[in-house]
């Protein structure tokens, strides 16, 4: 890099006066579009009236349907240490805490096995070198974009009573296994959605340890097993851990799939959530959002605050090449690579599977005949005038255009919280806390609280203003995207070398240079992933865009296939669906190998 | 990237937030136009929505029909008259009696209108089809819940009683009640059986003998078909997609319970305040016209509410009406759906 010519100079000094407008600017939009409609929504927990209360609050912890055997904390806090004896005097048995108790429970068996699953697949994309490797890891962010229908009628396909694995069980004697209807099929599709979070997590630090301490670990005598305990996996653990974190919060609140393979004995606390919010009864669906939102947020800020004293500062000149998968005839009886070829059939049965059978379901009649008739459905689609009718072309142009409009902004407002974060100062873990709050509050509630503020219009001097339409959909959807940029940038930000940043300073850089000159390259990895999270999030996302969309001229990907779910002019099948389905699982690919590309590129 | 363009997309999405409030709806037309609100499938291309849109408008040619499709139904309109929000739909198309009940318990005033008798061709409607006792909303069709087996599996289920025997065990998916129209008229046909004191016991032994409840009706059937039971709670209309040689009918075989079916109307209704009550009410009249109402069916595939309409084709063949139509009234329901539904949801997710 040249010195600045004038020009740059004048531009660092725009931008300079601009980082302030940024800020303002994303606290402005997630006002709007975020904190007032939740706001109006939750506030109902704790007011009625216009006046503070916790009734509502102590009527749903007090239920012994909602928190089982803990309702006497909040009714009855004196005969506590009398229960407490008796329980143990009764040999303490298993104790209920209700629909909360569940709930907690599946998200951490949940998460548990996404973790167990996404691990050995960020070490086969981080350190060995196969053909196919950046397509592999290309596509592992397609389950974030799978809608819950499409992962039913895949995980029916493979694990169903006459489904792909029972009959491969059939073949060696073995079976049939009954998992549909169980809290195992839900814990798998859990897994299926949150695995590939963790998966990709990972991989971008393992990528980035230092190969330099990992080499004198093994001069100094360590097995490698021992450098791994002892060198490696202390970095990898803010990065295992937020996956597990965000895995834990979004299986908490797990939603459409639990009643799709599960059934409603499974249910979770977000489903009885859906359910009171169709009943219209709001205060109690608001408190028990609150209820989720609080435990999310408490589990987010104890999490920051242990993640801000593990980040050690480290350089990624010095990054370990991969070895390669397949090598010389030892490579075969090597026990890393004949473990990775176990994992790598578990992953073909719980990944591949679903995603095959729904391609193939979509070439599939009911009867098991070849058929092209759902792509023809999307040809008429295409062709038809009629009103209400969504065109599938429409819908990829608006996935792609709002996908590309989300990262663009989300990016930024991703970037920024971070700078927040990384800020030494009181509070700035709580900052951070409050605005990775997207993360953190249930899809139902930020609908409901949308449809009434921005969908129904707020009264101001007089005028009713409504916010709908594409750019608000950009936003709800930059919104719920950034979370997973700070999430990716927070810790690869701290882990520059401060005697950089000062020594900028100490030249005469303002912060917004030092920020975009010198602390942005050093992290390209990091906001690449990151960039690559918002698109997914957006391309993904169905229940605001939904609400938003002004008839069917916004109309989404994921909105499409919903509307031709509904659809009976092929009869009573999801063939469209799966058919749209196909289309959306191949243009996320495509979408997704280019920003890889792309982003490699910049890196350079 | 690009600094100066990020920090121009931020600024500009507020701006053009602030620029984009408040420019919905605008007309065209000179002449009249009337606003349908409806669910989004009512719309699009082959359904009802779209021909009773082309040929209103043209044996109106002054008129314009538009529709407004909401996701949450009823509910939506519920809460924007509860909360001040303006309604721009002249009527609703798509209403049942509980979503009446829920819109009459959460609001003072009444959404709609009492239209009655000033809709010509009512006097046709099926009596036990009427559901408004205060004569606002009108129906246009229904189906009639019944199950549909799998006969080389399962004997035909006879009654409710028969569904506790062992063979049926974990043959039977239904739908949550609490989302689901299938669902729930499965779940209120149970008690007009088993009476409010004994539905949930009987329930209690559906459960122990494997009944799965799923979201909706698209994914109970979508398991139907995948074999993963027997039986689904489904509507009686069921072989008219699926019939001729090339169809294994043994899956889809009709069974009426205790000889019965739950009937679940669908009416329409003119909202209080809409802007244009006389074209709300033609366009009523209209969709009980028989031509309308064989279009209705064969395109909704729900039988027509009006008597002796026959929609012919594939509907006229393959429908199946049950021997008596059960359904509880707009009385019945009002001030007890609610306390149902909600004890039997607690009841099995806390099992």
């Amino acid at each position: 890099m040249g010195p600045p010519d004038r020009e740059q100079l004048t531009m660092r000094a725009k931008a300079s006066r601009l980082l302030p407008v940024g800020i303002a600017a994303m606290l402005t939009t997630l006002v709007v579009v975020f904190y007032y409609p939740v706001g109006s929504v939750l506030s109902s927990a704790i007011s009625a009236g216009g006046r503070l209360t916790l009734d509502p609050i102590v009527a749903v912890l007090g239920d012994p349907f909602y928190t089982g055997s803990a309702h006497s904390l909040v009714t009855a806090p004196a005969s506590l240490p009398r229960r407490f004896a008796a329980w143990v005097n009764a040999g303490m048995p298993a104790v209920d805490f209700g629909l909360f108790g569940f709930t907690a429970y599946q998200a951490l068996l949940s998460t548990i096995v996404s973790v167990a699953v996404g691990l050995p697949g960020a070490y086969l994309l981080a350190r060995f070198e196969f053909p196919g490797r950046e397509f592999l890891r290309s596509v592992t962010i397609l389950p974030f974009v799978m809608p819950s229908i499409l992962v039913a009628v895949g995980f029916l396909a493979m694990f169903g009573r006459s489904g792909v694995v029972n009959d491969l069980l059939a073949t060696v004697g073995l079976g049939p296994i009954r998992l549909v209807f169980t809290l195992e099929i839900v814990i798998l599709a859990h897994a299926f959605y949150n695995a590939p979070l963790v998966t990709r997590l990972v991989t971008a630090a393992w990528e980035s340890v230092d190969t330099r301490s990992v080499e004198t670990a093994r001069t100094l005598g360590a097995s490698p097993l021992r450098a791994f305990r002892d060198v490696t996996l202390p970095q990898l653990v803010p990065a295992i851990l937020t996956a597990s974190v965000l895995t834990f919060i979004f299986t908490f609140m797990s939603f459409p799939i639990v009643l799709a393979l599960g059934g409603l004995q499974l249910a979770t606390v977000e489903v009885w959530l859906f359910s009171r919010v169709q009943n219209l009864a709001l205060v109690e669906a608001a408190t028990l959002g609150a209820i989720e939102t609080a435990l999310s947020l408490g589990l987010i800020y104890v999490y920051l605050r242990f993640e801000a004293t593990q980040i050690s500062t480290h350089g990624k000149e010095h990054v370990r090449s991969r070895l390669p998968l397949f090598g010389d005839w030892r490579s075969i009886s090597d026990p890393r690579r004949l473990g990775l070829f176990v994992y790598c059939l578990v992953a073909a049965v719980l990944f591949v599977g679903p995603i095959l059978s729904l391609v193939i379901e979509s070439l599939t009649t009911p009867d098991g005949a070849f058929t092209l008739d759902y792509y023809a459905f999307l040809f008429a689609q295409q062709a038809s005038t009629a009103v209400g009718t969504i065109q599938p072309l429409a819908a990829i142009t608006n996935s792609l255009l709002f996908g590309f409009g989300a990262l663009v902004l989300a990016v930024p407002m991703g970037v920024l919280v971070s700078v927040v974060a990384t800020h030494e100062g009181r509070g700035s873990r709580v900052a951070e806390a409050l605005l990775t709050a997207p993360l953190a509050v249930s899809g139902i509630v930020l609908g409901l609280g949308m449809l009434r503020t921005l969908v129904f219009g707020i009264t101001v001097f007089g005028h009713r203003l409504t916010v709908t339409g594409p750019i608000a959909i950009v936003a709800a959807h930059a919104i719920a995207a950034y979370p997973f940029v700070t999430r990716n940038v927070t810790p690869a930000l701290s882990g520059i070398d401060d005697r950089l940043v000062d020594a900028a300073r100490a030249l005469g850089a303002d912060r917004p240079t030092v920020l975009v000159d010198i602390e942005l390259p050093l992290i390209a990895p990091a906001l690449i992933a990151g960039a690559a999270f918002a698109f997914a999030i957006s391309i993904g996302e169905f229940d605001s865009t939904v609400l938003l969309a002004e008839g069917v001229d916004s109309a989404t990907m994921p909105v499409a296939l919903e509307r031709y779910t509904a659809n009976r002019s092929l009869g009573p099948n999801l063939g469209p669906a799966t058919a749209m389905g196909t289309v959306l699982l191949v243009v996320t690919t495509g979408s997704f190998m280019l920003i890889d590309r792309t982003g490699r590129r910049w890196e350079r | 990237m690009n600094r100066r363009k990020f920090l121009t997309h931020s600024a500009g999405s507020v701006a053009g937030l602030a620029a984009l409030s408040g420019c919905i709806g605008n007309t065209e037309n000179s002449g009249q136009t009337l606003t349908v609100a409806a669910y989004s499938s009512f719309t699009g291309d082959g359904t009802a929505g779209n021909w009773l849109k082309s040929s209103f408008e043209s044996k109106n040619p002054e008129t314009t029909v538009t529709f407004q499709t909401t996701e949450n139904g009823v509910n939506e309109f519920i809460q924007r008259r509860s909360q001040d929000a303006p309604i721009d739909a002249d009527l609703f198309v798509g209403l049942n009696t509980g979503e009446l009940v829920r819109a009459d318990e959460q609001l003072d005033d009444s959404l709609f209108a009492a239209t009655g008798d000033r809709i010509d061709g009512i006097e046709e409607v099926k009596s036990d089809l009427d559901f408004d006792p205060a004569g606002r909303v009108v129906p246009y069709d229904t189906g009639y819940i019944s199950l549909v087996y799998d006969e080389d599996e399962v004997d035909e289920p006879a009654t409710f009683d028969s569904l506790l025997e062992p063979q049926y065990e974990n043959e039977l998916l239904t739908q949550n009640a609490e989302g689901s129209d299938p669902g729930r008229a499965f779940l209120l046909w149970t008690i007009s059986q088993k009476g409010p004191d004994g539905y949930l016991d009987y329930w209690n032994q559906l459960a122990d003998n494997g009944i799965q409840i799923l979201s909706d009706w698209g994914t109970a059937y979508e398991a139907y078909q995948d074999e993963e039971a027997s039986m689904v709670v489904s509507y009686s209309t069921d072989q008219v997609y699926y019939h001729g040689d090339d169809v294994d009918i043994s899956r889809h075989q009709v069974g009426f319970l205790n000889d019965q079916g739950y009937a679940n109307p669908e009416g329409m209704a003119q909202f209080a305040d809409a802007n244009n009550p006389e074209l709300a009410r033609e366009f009523m009249s209209f969709m009980l016209s028989e031509e309308a109402q064989a279009e209705i069916a064969t395109r909704n595939v729900q039988f027509p509410a009006v008597e002796g309409v026959d929609p012919g084709g594939d509907f006229g063949e393959f429908a199946l009406e049950p021997p008596e139509a059960v359904t509880y009234s707009y009385d019945d329901l009002v001030g007890n759906v609610g306390g149902w539904i909600d004890e039997w949801a607690r009841q099995i997710v806390s099992n």
